[in-house]
């Protein structure tokens, strides 16, 4: 019994680790301040009831023995999660002990967040004694519906989960949708009060039933479509669906900026070029296989080409003066010249190292980045580049009268190159040249032994992936107006590359969704921008443990797992067949 | 007749040993001919700097007349080669038709701006690719066929691996086709069936066959020829007969085997 609580105290552990992590970073006290339904449910007290929830959760995840998979029967989930649930709060209380020994004033100088505040949140405003119980038997009961939960029947389970979370999604969008609710005219009082500015119980619960309603509806028919015979995947009726999908998800984008003012405009715009970063990235990367770690190079390449094609100007000491080398061109004749640029300059850069793979390929393209940002702002290149200054005054993209600065038209722009290059993802990977990529990905050398000329698709693959990079960059000078080395770091490549993994390597569709989740949400969850890199580690983490192939895996991968199950359940049914009649076989033996 | 391979005076080393060494072969058009020799006598090898895989360290590899020796695999595909592996190698997440339609790849011609637009002529070129690599998985009869081409490749069972392979080399449309072990990890029936196999590529479809083989009952079914290799060089060849009461391949095979 004691070897079987194991799990338990592990995650217990970690889970503590987490709550005081959050807690010193700021997170709890931070969180404290919004409130998502009624007046009771606040951001905080939910941050705070997470770490035990997710440490049962994870103690009683199913697990291999002897190569079957043991799901812990509920008896043994309860006691499993109280005991991780419990440890967490006991970790907490510890912590708290700790302050209370040592003094708020006296650790503060370390640890800014701990304040009286992050006391009062944590003993939830009855001294410490009290506090720290609460922390344990609530950690405790917590822990054990955590147990309850992962023990309960998967079907059952997920439609209440996608409840949940569209209950927090729209509490936490609380600056966003009520006033999109007023400027469809709807009513909407009974879903956000005005006076919390959360959600009211009444409009939680409902918004809970409705989802979960719908969430059971949707699971349940995927599942028996997965399981029907093949039959189903007759190309016409997918492509009739996803034409559907695609022209209902376009005019919602369309209606966005009327509907959501000019706040969700402005984020969906950036959240809008760095799609388009990503689909570049995704062709190099998902499509072709090569990782790229440097893919800023393109963004930068894009925005300063855009620049000097269009007339913008330096920053010098003596005011704002014209590049050694620019042209005054019309914008949109500009991109078709970048776009060519930046396709140059991908193929130009994967020439040399069309030999190296893998991680090494990886550390070439890092340098390539570096390079970029070194050459950029190195004296040298300062009477075009403009050095650290920069270039100001880029075009603002005119068209029949229109200019595109300002965030809903700038949004519209974006939009209009985004489907685009949307279009042209899904029409390469479904052509020859997404075959021989994907063959190449799959095993290069087989992939040339049958023909392919790999060292054409590589470059073709950086070629592609870095025009549509370079348009990105460009919309990105056109929305800012300046162009600046500093706004083309590593990290930027590495957001880029955040959103490609968590939304699935090679699916357009699920590098849409990684995008909304990665760049739109902190922007709309207000509050969150101070704690983004830690929040795209934690997600990050989770989806490479969770779910390594994405949120929306590639087609062939998810293929991959359906095939494995129906094959399994087809096996197991020949299996069984064949077990019965060598029992009727042994008993019609047996019987004289 | 007229040759359709010849390999003179190749050699071959990796570090200190000479996997081959001055191997001397060819091969005539319309011939199966089967490679045999004991483990790491080069067979393998052979095909490896045949198809482009590995550069000779010296001598020349002609096909068709024409020295392919510093050609890239694809190039060397292009002009009509193709080949399976000892250890198969498939695109194992690719569908079993998308497999094979990667064999058409060195046949076709619509590039990026084909695939966007989808003009008529990119349709048809589409269809074809489709049509080929439908035709080349049913050489192997209902092995490959129906619900099974929509399936990834990695659902297969072994033997249907192989045969993949084979109907992938086959989609190329080769003149000659070079296969490692067609046989290998295959049951009794499956490899017979795979000797019919070998007699139909040449009969049906024309073309010109090297296989190597352990499996003798494979070897004398389908040979015009043998050629047994030791140490990288050929130590015999002629008929199946010949090789097989040859003193030196008889001392070739016992010999490593009481060295073993
Ligand atoms: N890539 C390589 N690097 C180093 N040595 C190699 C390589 N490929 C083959 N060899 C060596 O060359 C020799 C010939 O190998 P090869 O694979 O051609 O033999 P084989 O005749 O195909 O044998 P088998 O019947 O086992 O397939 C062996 O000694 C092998 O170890
Ligand atoms: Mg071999």
């Amino acid at each position: 019994m004691r070897g079987a609580l194991r799990p338990g105290a592990r995650a217990g552990l970690v889970g503590g680790a987490v709550l005081v992590y959050l807690a010193l970073v700021g997170m709890l006290v931070k969180f404290e301040e919004l409130r998502l339904v009624g007046s009771q449910v606040t951001r905080g007290r939910l941050l705070l009831v997470l770490p035990p929830f997710a440490a049962s959760f994870f103690a009683v995840r199913p697990r291999v023995i002897g190569g079957r998979v043991e799901q812990p029967g509920p008896g043994v989930a309860l006691a499993l999660g109280a005991v991780a649930g419990a440890l967490v709060g006991a970790v907490g209380s510890v912590g708290l002990a700790l302050v209370e020994a040592i003094g708020v004033e006296r650790i503060r100088p370390v640890f800014v967040a701990v304040s009286p505040a992050l006391v009062e949140t944590l003993t939830f405003g009855r001294g410490a004694a009290a506090g720290a119980a609460i922390l344990v038997v609530g950690g405790a009961a917590l822990g054990a519906a955590g147990g309850i939960w992962r023990a309960i029947r998967h079907g059952l389970r997920r439609p209440v989960e996608v409840g949940l979370l569209t209950v927090v999604t729209l509490a936490m969008l609380q600056r966003i949708v009520p006033f999109m609710l007023d400027e469809l005219r709807l009513e909407r009082d009974w879903l956000y009060s005005r006076a919390t500015r959360g959600l009211t119980w009444t409009g939680a619960v409902v918004v809970l039933v409705v989802a979960t309603a719908a969430a059971a509806y949707v699971l349940d028919r995927r599942e028996r479509r997965a399981l029907a015979p093949a039959a189903e995947g007759r190309p016409e009726v997918r492509g009739w669906r996803r034409t559907a999908l695609v022209t209902i998800a376009v005019v919602l984008a369309a209606a966005l900026p009327q509907l959501a003012g000019s706040i969700v405009s402005e984020i969906m715009g950036t959240v809008g070029v760095f799609l388009l970063l990503a689909l570049g990235l995704n062709i190099v990367t998902g499509y072709a296989g090569m990782l790229h770690l440097g893919f800023s190079a393109f963004f930068l390449i894009g925005a300063y080409a855009v620049a000097l094609l269009t007339g913008a100007n330096l920053v010098t000491a003596f005011g704002l003066v014209a590049p050694r080398f620019s042209a005054d061109l019309n914008f949109y004749l500009a991109l078709v010249l970048v776009v060519a640029i930046g396709a140059a300059v991908g193929a130009l850069v994967a020439a040399p190292v069309l030999r190296l793979r893998g991680d090494y390929l990886a550390i070439v393209t890092l340098a390539f980045a570096q390079i970029a940002v070194i050459l950029a702002t190195s004296s040298w290149l300062q009477p075009i580049t403009g050095g650290p200054q920069g270039l100001r005054d880029v075009t603002k993209a005119p068209l029949l009268g229109l200019e595109f600065r300002s965030a809903e038209r700038f949004y519209y722009l974006v939009l209009a190159f985004c489907v685009l290059a949307v279009f042209v993802s899904w029409r390469l990977a479904w052509s020859r040249v997404g075959r021989a990529w994907n063959a190449m990905r799959e095993d290069e050398q087989v992939a040339d032994a049958m023909g392919v000329p790999t060292g054409r698709y590589k470059m073709l693959g950086f070629a592609i992936g870095g025009a549509i990079g370079a348009l990105g960059g460009a919309l990105f000078a056109v929305k800012v107006g300046t162009v600046q080395p500093g706004s083309f770091e590593i990290i930027q490549s590495i957001t880029v590359l955040a959103v490609v993994i968590l939304g699935g390597l090679g699916s357009v569709p699920g590098v849409v969704l990684g995008a909304l989740v990665l760049l739109a949400l902190p922007g709309l969850l207000s509050q969150l921008e101070e704690f983004r890199f830690l929040i795209y580690g934690a997600v990050l983490v989770a989806i490479m443990i969770l779910r390594p192939q994405g949120l929306i895996p590639n087609v062939r991968r998810m293929r991959e797992l359906r095939e494995e199950e129906r094959t399994q359940d087809a096996w197991q049914q020949i299996f069984a067949a064949r077990q019965e009649r060598e029992a009727a076989e042994e008993a019609a033996e047996a019987a004289p | 007749m007229s040759r359709l391979l010849e390999v003179s005076g190749v050699v071959k080393r990796f570090g200190g040993l000479a996997a081959l060494d001055g191997l001397e072969l060819h091969v005539e058009e319309g011939e199966i001919v089967s490679v045999i020799g004991p483990n790491g006598a080069g067979k393998s090898t052979l095909f490896n700097v045949v198809t482009g895989l590995y550069p000779p360290d010296e001598g020349d590899v002609r096909f068709d007349g024409r020295s392919i020796v510093g050609l890239r695999p694809h190039q060397i595909t292009k002009l009509g080669i193709a080949r399976t592996f000892q250890t198969v190698h498939l695109f194992a997440n690719m569908t079993v038709l998308e497999n094979a339609m990667v064999g058409q790849h060195c046949r076709t011609r619509s590039g990026v701006f084909g695939a966007i637009v989808r003009p008529p002529s990119t349709r048809r070129e589409e269809e074809r690719i489709r049509e080929v690599a439908r035709r080349s998985l049913a050489f192997f009869g209902p092995r490959l066929a129906g619900y099974r081409q929509e399936q990834p490749a990695f659902v297969l069972s072994y033997a249907n691996r192989r045969r993949l392979e084979i109907a992938r080399a086959l989609a190329t449309e080769p003149r000659l086709i070079l296969l490692d072990e067609p046989t290998a990890g295959m049951n009794p029936r499956e490899t017979l069936e795979m000797r019919d196999h070998i007699v139909r590529m040449r009969d049906e479809l024309g073309l010109t066959v090297v296989v190597i083989e352990h499996d003798m009952r494979v070897v004398k079914g389908v040979s015009d020829r043998v050629i047994a290799c030791d140490y990288g060089r050929v130590i015999a060849q002629g008929t199946y007969e010949a090789v097989a009461h040859d003193p030196q391949v008889i001392e070739a095979y016992l010999g490593r085997r009481a060295v073993g």
